[in-house]
């Protein structure tokens, strides 16, 4: 388990396999929630996470992959790509600045 | 106006990419068929097929609310053509790992040019009563007006500049 501190994530990636689909559509929903706090939200191939992220979501059927690509950057995996509660749980800390354990 | 933006969601999603009746004896089958409609619209190569379901192996696309968004996999990118959306609806419903789809929107895209069409479709699917109008759309130019994004709404938003452009230069 790792403790995510909200207020000190400025950069989300949310990783899928082709970036174009499923966790595009996340990240908008992710951009717009987070767009107050100044937080840049980019959605990328599990392959090309950038080393400059400080979190990363994805789904958890590619999590495993995610890891060995994000190194010591936390990642988060989630189930469905509305309404899952681990995104949910993470954009709040980021929005209120509070900590979060995933 | 502008022509620096990417295609607007009419040239996305094409009246003739835009399906109402369509049957599906499965999950294969509906994407096939997404693929199929995707490479007679000049948006993909064929190829692109196998890589759509190649893909939904690994990750499957359902979102909810009775809706997949099928494409394919990274390898399956260099077979676009132009980007592009397909909306295909089976009134039927297809089952989908035990979920039953009866939307299934197919995207081909090298580009971020579809993603205002995608955030508002997240945006309906969050509204239970918005997603039931969606799979009850029974006309082209309904489904083309509802995941076209409000004006106001503009998730991009018009610049990166901190400052609103309230009084910007005199």
């Amino acid at each position: 388990m790792t403790t995510i501190d909200g207020a000190n994530v400025r950069k989300l990636v949310i990783a899928c396999d082709a970036g174009m689909g499923s966790s595009a559509m996340l990240a908008g929903t992710v951009r717009k929630q987070l767009a107050a706090k100044g937080v840049t939200v980019e959605h990328t191939p599990v392959a090309q996470i950038p080393a400059d992220a400080d979190l990363v979501l994805t789904h958890a059927g590619l999590a495993d992959r995610a890891r060995g690509v994000a190194g010591d950057i936390p990642v988060v995996p989630f189930q469905l790509f509305l309404g899952d509660p681990a995104v949910t749980k993470v954009v709040a800390a980021i929005q209120q600045g509070t900590t979060v354990d995933v | 106006m502008s022509d620096g933006r990417a295609a607007g969601p009419a040239a996305l999603l094409v009246p003739d990419a835009i399906r109402l009746h369509e049957r599906a004896a499965g999950k294969a089958d509906a994407i096939r068929a997404c693929g199929e409609v995707l490479v007679a619209t000049g948006a993909v190569a064929p190829e692109y097929v196998p890589a759509m379901l190649e893909r939904e192996e690994s990750v499957s696309t359902y979102i909810g609310e009775g809706v997949a968004i099928p494409h394919a996999t990274l390898a399956g990118k260099a077979a676009v053509r132009r980007d592009a959306l397909c909306f295909l609806r089976f009134p039927d419903g297809v089952d989908w790992d035990g979920e039953t789809v009866t939307v299934c929107i197919g995207i081909a895209a090298v580009g971020d040019g579809h993603l205002d069409i995608l955030a508002e479709l997240a945006q309906i699917l969050l509204d239970p009563e918005r997603a039931a109008a969606l799979r009850e759309a029974t006309t082209p130019d309904r489904v083309l007006a509802m995941l076209t994004p409000a004006p106001e709404d503009d998730p991009t938003g018009p610049d990166d500049g901190a400052a609103p452009a309230e009084r910007g230069e005199r």
